[in-house]
């Protein structure tokens, strides 16, 4: 009965200098909420740091009596621990935060229920409940309204679409393929049933872990009585799946609930999860917490990049050269350090990911580094190149520090203006569509130009995993 | 003044007829400063202030930690024609500031109409609200009498106060009473079972309600 029906406000009733007033107070409380997601992202962050210390090892074995939160072993009579009403676990005394004259919960849930709140979270779900018919939960007025006039604005920019297709025709070409035709189709199909396969996968990602808990569960009880046990945590992983939902950010946190599941909830979860994890490489759940830590702290941007761009026809490749950066603003403001690296995309492709060297401790980085993108001419019609500076902080923490949008229309014979180095401004973070999922997309599998190798090895690995899955999922029907 | 450093950021709402004074007392609050001059705002704006809150041990006498909070007070247009917009960001909002002027008659059978209007567009159906009876200085002028106001907020159950931005009097402690409200709710909303709707709360109502819409929406 509450639905969207009186969210038909827009501003076109407004005079055009109120409706400029209004989206400038937006702009500010986007500022506000870019802050405040950052926040998020890092408290989360620290949380999953605090599951991940309180994992069970896989040196150790599951059944043995210990918290599950310090690994310290518990007596069978003294010290015997107890269950945490939150994650089912046994946990020690020490591992415990009092909520109220009994009630207390070990040490993770506690975290993550301050985080909780502290997040915001508890206001979504509750808004949720009353107005489920929104789409998305974390996603303002303020924001939804402000998105359509920049779409309105902005209408004009975007370039079309490209069909599909089209990223294929480039993975066949980037890769050495183009020696054996029939192998090289048959490589093509298979990327292309793979490319398709690993969004499936990744979402379906949970299941997969459900089904190892399963295996896991059942293996453990031949040598432990685990029944209730083993009930207690599947419900568990319900709970989780339901209560642990990201933050306000909508997309960026996305990946992040993917990721959240392995960590939270029980000790057999986490401990499979993981074991593949590590072992899996390349897989989604790392690169999301790769990315998710690239921080969009630089609200202030400054500073400029040296591009030079040109087509070269014999190879049929663009070629783009990073010169330098000067003046750009500290990735690390505290240490007042900075190691930038460029990043460039060929929009609206997603799959066109390049980076330059990590320069250490300058704000003024020297690159001269040449990458190659393989496209056809005529494809270059309607693309852009979005080049992003970031800065590589410790434990793969990234820190955004400007971008340049330069649109690939006109490039080639004629634009010797391009072919030459340029230095252009950089600029915050655009709200375009593809900029905006670009980051959360992580890097799953995605062919890197310029190096055949490494195409090819990713590939590989993504096989292998896909393997890896196969195998597993067998191991449970066996058993 | 925005960096990242703090606990919780907190989003209030004031609403309320126009000319009421909630701007000034926004104004009041976030920059203790009095702005005589009457300026309708456009459409919707917003504040913010940082403040250190420190939260009632629930099982202690004693004060327990104290913790950054960042206010983003939310500041609307009264007048009718921006209504639609207006109550539209009522959803965002956490708490309420329902304000009404004690020199104007109108301005609080008013309140009523804001109370469904809150009801309707907030983000629960009883969302935690302070009800602001402004301009208490000019007591030569007064028309709503406080035993009136403090009726109907009984009536809600809401706290009421009688507050002056031009002297500054009660502003804080409204914006604060309104800020506890905010963060026991949200101890509530963490603590309070998912599995047993019913759990004691005076919201026995509400909780009987949202079942039955999803099964509608879906």
């Amino acid at each position: 009965m509450i639905k969207d029906s009186h969210f038909k406000m827009d501003l076109s009733l407004l005079q055009a200098m109120e409706r400029e007033r209004v989206l400038e107070v937006l702009r500010r409380d986007k500022q506000l909420r870019t802050i405040e997601e950052d926040r998020i992202k890092r408290m989360r962050y620290e949380l999953q740091d605090l599951r991940r210390k309180g994992a069970k090892s896989f040196a150790r074995q599951y059944g043995e009596r210990t918290c599950a939160r310090c690994q310290r072993p518990l007596g069978k009579f003294w010290n015997s621990g107890a269950v945490c009403c939150g994650c089912s676990h046994r946990i020690c005394r020490k591992c415990r935060v009092g909520l109220g004259a009994t009630a207390w919960k070990c040490t993770v849930c506690h975290a993550y229920r301050d985080v909780k709140i502290r997040s915001g979270e508890w206001f979504m779900e509750e808004k949720a409940k009353k107005f489920p018919a929104t789409a998305d939960k974390y996603e303002t007025v303020g924001e939804k309204l402000l998105k359509t006039y920049n779409v309105l604005s902005h209408i004009a920019v975007v370039p079309p679409t490209p069909p599909p297709h089209l990223d294929y025709q480039f993975l066949s070409r980037s890769g050495d393929l183009k020696s054996s035709k029939p192998f090289a189709k048959s490589m093509e199909n298979l990327m292309l049933s793979l490319t398709s396969h690993i969004k499936k996968i990744s979402t379906s990602q949970n299941d997969v872990r459900e089904d190892l808990l399963r295996v896991e569960n059942s293996r453990r009880g031949s040598c432990f009585t685990f029944t209730t046990q083993k009930s207690l945590s599947d419900t568990d992983i319900n709970k989780s799946s339901n209560l642990f939902k990201g933050p306000s950010l909508p997309n960026l946190f996305k990946r992040s609930k993917d990721s959240d599941h392995e960590g939270y909830s029980t000790g057999a979860e986490e401990e499979t999860s993981f074991g593949s994890e590590y072992s899996g490489g390349n897989r989604g759940s790392i690169s999301s917490i790769s990315t998710d830590c690239g921080l969009f702290e630089g609200v202030t941007v400054a500073g400029e990049l040296q591009l030079a761009l040109a087509y070269n026809t014999k190879s049929s490749c663009l070629e783009i050269t990073v010169g330098a950066c000067r003046n750009l603003i500290n990735g690390d403001h505290k240490r007042n350090k900075c190691h930038p690296y460029v990043k460039l995309y060929v929009l609206p492709e997603k799959s066109s990911k390049m980076k330059t060297t990590v320069k250490k401790n300058t704000t003024d980085p020297v690159y001269n580094e040449v990458l190659q993108y393989y496209i056809e001419h005529h494809l270059l019609v309607g693309k852009r190149l979005q080049a992003s500076v970031w800065h590589s902080g410790t434990l793969k923490r990234k820190v955004f520090l400007g971008e340049v949008l330069v649109p690939l229309d006109g490039l080639g014979f004629k634009n010797k203006a391009s072919q030459c180095f340029n230095w252009y401004p950089l600029c915050p973070k655009t709200e375009s569509p593809e900029g905006g999922t670009m980051e959360q997309d992580g890097e799953v599998v995605r062919p890197k130009f310029s190096s055949i190798n490494q195409g090819e090895l990713l590939q590989l690995s993504s096989l292998k995993y896909l393997q890896e899955r196969e195998t597993r999922l067998s191991v449970r029907h066996i058993i | 003044m925005t960096d990242g450093d703090y606990d919780y950021l907190i989003k209030l709402l004031a609403l309320g007829d126009s000319g009421v004074g909630k701007t000034t007392f926004l104004y009041r609050y976030t920059d203790n400063k009095f702005n005589p001059k009457f300026i309708t705002t456009v459409g919707i704006d917003f504040r913010e202030k940082r403040v250190m809150y420190t939260a009632a041990n629930p099982n202690g006498t004693t004060a327990g930690k104290t913790f950054k909070v960042h206010l983003q007070l939310w500041d609307t247009a009264g007048q009718e024609r921006f209504r639609s917009l207006t109550t539209a960001f009522f959803r965002d909002a956490m708490g309420f500031l329902l304000m009404f002027d004690l020199t104007s008659q109108q301005s609080f059978l008013n309140v009523r109409n804001w109370m469904s209007q809150l009801q309707a567009n907030a983000y629960c159906e009883n969302p935690d609200i302070v009800l602001v009876g402004n301009k208490a200085d000019l007591a030569d002028q007064r028309e709503v009498q406080e035993k009136q106001a403090k009726e109907l907020a009984d009536k809600y159950g809401i706290p009421y106060f009688e507050t002056s931005a031009a002297t500054g009097a009660e502003v804080d402690k409204a914006v604060i009473t309104l800020l506890d409200l905010v963060m026991k709710r949200m101890e509530q909303c963490v603590d309070k079972p998912p599995a047993e709707p019913a759990n004691g709360n005076g919201a026995t109502k509400l909780d009987a309600a949202p079942p039955n819409e999803k099964k509608c929406a879906c």
